[in-house]
């Protein structure tokens, strides 16, 4: 049977070049206004906090006990300007808030960064394997959602803190994270052993949706075609089940990175996270609380920054949430 | 169902005993515990020499000279108090009260002194006449070291109990009240103005932490409003301990009923205002989600008043999934809030874990978290309990 064959100029079918995966995340996110406005924001602080040594104007821990509580914009005895003032040993709040935000956001990536990165890992090792991996790791889920959380950081962190030397920290690693959080590496000591605490109790929610994410991306027929094809279980789980899976985790990790800093910014609040000589948001902030009744303008400044990282993060993880999923087109 | 509920019960006692254990461990056999806090403060206040006997005396107040598999069980149960009954095992050895010498002389000439086998053991006669405390598992949680020097736990968190429980107790009453309508409307009305206001504040306040939220209340309604010669709320504490005038209502007789109202405002309005905004969402998205199911729309169909759908119909089944929260609210109602009572220096249970954790004071950090798991897998059990009450759909087997 023969069939005809209209002639259609090769042009005109050439199928445009389809747009790939990421892009349309792109595209879509950027229609979200209020969260592009919200990444320009967290941008801005990191920038900051990442010059912070080049651009601080005073030194960090230098005391001046004849300028101290100095309003902002006010001026010490020497003629120094101090544009957000100092604080009660004269220290220069604007210097001591950059490096903050180097040590705020900087312990929340990375406390996020190791949790999400056992969450997935733990996740997809019980959703894939099933059986008695799932039964050891869906069990230690469950214990530790038995745990009082909060109450569990506050001790660990206690202990951790007190006791910095007995982690096994090699000095290659602490000279490392010292230069990251642009602190002495006695500091990167304490701010390491907090990390540690944040990241030992962020992992469950992560593990516990990449679970059941894995659960049900394994059940498509593209894996099955793959182990059909003899992939082995290692090339299944990073090359088709991970990416496939992958979409949820980016909103977790955004919205895990908020929840770290809020919990850091609340242990060194209440004194027993990072503490004093390296300046975190939260305990510059328990430190103004005391004053606030003679200073009512020192509380507002280290707060401004955890109230706008932490709403801009929230927002991020609200706009990626919406692009990335499947079920909204255009 | 009974099977169900035995299995469960057994599976509690089990976490209730590994959580025990890890917070056992977790607290009492870290370096820098109690001889190493004593060694810093003497050192600090001048008594840099401790002699041998000094240091025997502490552990044993800290029961540190005794083996800690003994020490757990009678920290657990008050078992072993002393010989078993006909004096069996009074020559047993539970433990080292001054542990032996050893001169290690290494090749190179160095001298270390290590620690090796005992020189004065803790027999189970040793035992009798200590004191223990009848055991947490039968509602003994021991003496506070520190904060109370020697009175019980339990007296210290009885005295801090009331506090918490009408703290709590009233913001969750209140939260309930206001976070339920502002759900049901902000759902009924989707993408309204009022849902999109609504949304927009239960985001950020679900955002904002606590303590920051706290910090600009008082700014707020006491230093500015204080400021401003306007009235003003008292910042912190539950009772005053001295008079004060406040602009518009007069004398504040301190303790006085008005007092602690005044007192009790902000910190009230702090905790209800974070659950609402997270309550309202959980709501909203719990009775859209209804709202879209078919026998709304048969009841609709059928010519039932829209007011009966959302109350009668709706309301009832999106309450459904707020039952999982009671179980926090069972923890919460005894814990506290750790953070906002810090704040607001609020004589709560919150605070005073915050106190016994800054003062070392061990027994009473145990004693609270173990009460708050306990009291978290009981919240849990009546969770699965009440939900096979509220929907008859779910059977436990």
């Amino acid at each position: 049977m023969a069939t005809s064959t209209t002639a259609v100029p090769l042009e005109e079918t050439a199928p445009r070049r389809s747009e790939g995966q990421w892009a349309i995340v792109f595209r879509r996110f950027r229609r979200h206004r209020l969260a592009m406005f919200c990444v320009g924001l967290l941008s801005v602080l990191l920038l900051l906090s990442a010059a912070a040594p080049l651009i601080a104007p005073y030194e960090r821990d230098e005391p001046n006990l004849t300028g101290r509580f100095l309003t902002p914009m006010g001026i010490d005895a020497d003629g120094g300007l101090h544009i957000l003032g100092t604080d009660h040993l004269g220290r220069d709040y604007a210097t001591r808030l950059l490096y903050a935000s180097r040590v705020s956001l900087g312990t929340a990536f990375t406390a996020t960064l190791i949790a999400s990165t056992i969450g997935i890992l733990l996740g997809m090792l019980a959703g894939y394997f099933g059986g008695w991996v799932d039964t050891i790791i869906s069990r230690v889920l469950e214990i530790v959602a038995t745990f009082p959380t909060l109450l569990l950081l506050l001790i660990l962190s206690v202990i951790l803190v007190q006791n910095i030397n007995a982690i096994p920290l090699p000095s290659w690693a602490a000279s490392g994270l010292a230069f990251i959080f642009a602190v002495s590496e006695r500091e990167a000591r304490i701010i390491f052993a907090v990390i540690l605490v944040l990241a030992f109790f962020g992992w469950t929610g992560t593990a516990r949706l990449m679970r059941g994410m894995v659960l049900s991306v394994r059940e498509n027929v593209y894996i099955e075609s793959a182990r059909a094809l003899g992939a082995s279980n290692l090339r299944i789980l990073f090359r088709h089940v991970f990416p496939n899976a992958l979409p949820p985790m980016i909103v977790d990790f955004t919205l895990g990175v908020n929840g770290t800093l809020v919990a850091e910014s609340a242990l060194s609040f209440l004194g027993f996270g990072i503490q004093d000589p390296t300046p975190t948001w939260g305990n510059m902030l328990g430190y103004a609380q005391s004053y606030m009744f003679q200073y009512p303008w020192m509380p507002l400044i280290p707060a401004m920054p955890i109230l706008v990282a932490s709403i801009a993060i929230n927002y991020i993880g609200d706009g990626l949430r919406d692009a990335l999923d499947p079920r909204q087109r255009g | 169902m009974a099977g169900y509920l035995a299995r469960r019960f057994v599976q509690m006692l089990l976490v209730a005993l590994v959580a025990a254990i890890c917070s056992y461990g977790m607290l009492y056999l870290v370096p820098g515990g109690p001889i190493d806090q004593l060694l810093a403060e003497r050192q600090n206040a001048g008594q840099n020499r401790i002699s041998e006997d000094d240091i025997r005396r502490v552990r044993e107040r800290f029961e540190l000279d005794i083996y800690v598999p003994f020490r757990f069980t009678r920290w657990l149960i008050g078992w072993p108090a002393g010989p078993l009954p006909g004096g069996i095992g009074a020559d047993w050895q539970v433990g080292c009260a001054v542990p032996g010498q050893m001169r290690l002389r290494y090749p190179d000439g160095r001298v270390e002194v290590v620690e090796e086998g005992c020189e004065v053991p803790v027999t189970m006669a040793d035992l009798e006449g200590r004191k223990v405390s009848r055991g947490i598992v039968f509602g003994d949680f021991g003496i506070s070291q520190v904060m109370l020097r020697g009175r019980p736990v339990t007296d210290l968190i009885m005295t801090r109990l009331p506090y918490t429980l009408y703290l709590m107790g009233a913001s969750i009453f209140l939260s309930i009240l206001i976070a339920v309508p502002i759900g049901v409307y902000s759902a009924v009305r989707q993408y309204s103005r009022f849902d999109y206001i609504m949304t927009t504040l239960a985001f950020i306040g679900a955002s904002l932490p606590s303590f920051v939220f706290g910090i600009f209340a008082i700014l707020l309604f006491s230093v500015l409003a204080k400021n401003a010669g306007l009235p003003y709320l008292p910042p912190g504490d539950a009772v005053g301990v001295r008079d004060y005038t406040i602009p518009w209502i007069g004398a504040v007789e301190a303790g006085s009923f008005l007092d602690r109202f005044l007192r009790f405002l902000m910190p009230c309005g702090v905790l209800t205002f974070i659950n609402i905004a997270g309550w309202s969402r959980f709501v909203r998205g719990s009775m859209l989600e209804v709202l879209s199911l078919d026998y709304v729309r048969t009841a609709r169909a059928k010519g039932v008043a829209e007011r009966v759908v959302i109350l009668k119909h709706a309301l009832r089944n999106s309450l459904i999934p707020f039952v999982t929260l009671l179980a926090g609210i069972l923890v919460a109602l005894f814990s506290g809030a750790l953070i906002t009572e810090t704040v607001f220096n609020w004589p709560g249970i919150g605070r005073l874990f915050i106190d016994a954790l800054g003062r070392n004071d061990y027994n009473v950090v145990m004693a609270l978290l173990i009460i708050n798991v306990v009291l978290l897998l009981i919240g849990i059990l009546i969770t699965d309990i009440l939900y096979t009450v509220v929907d008859p759909r779910i059977r436990l087997t």
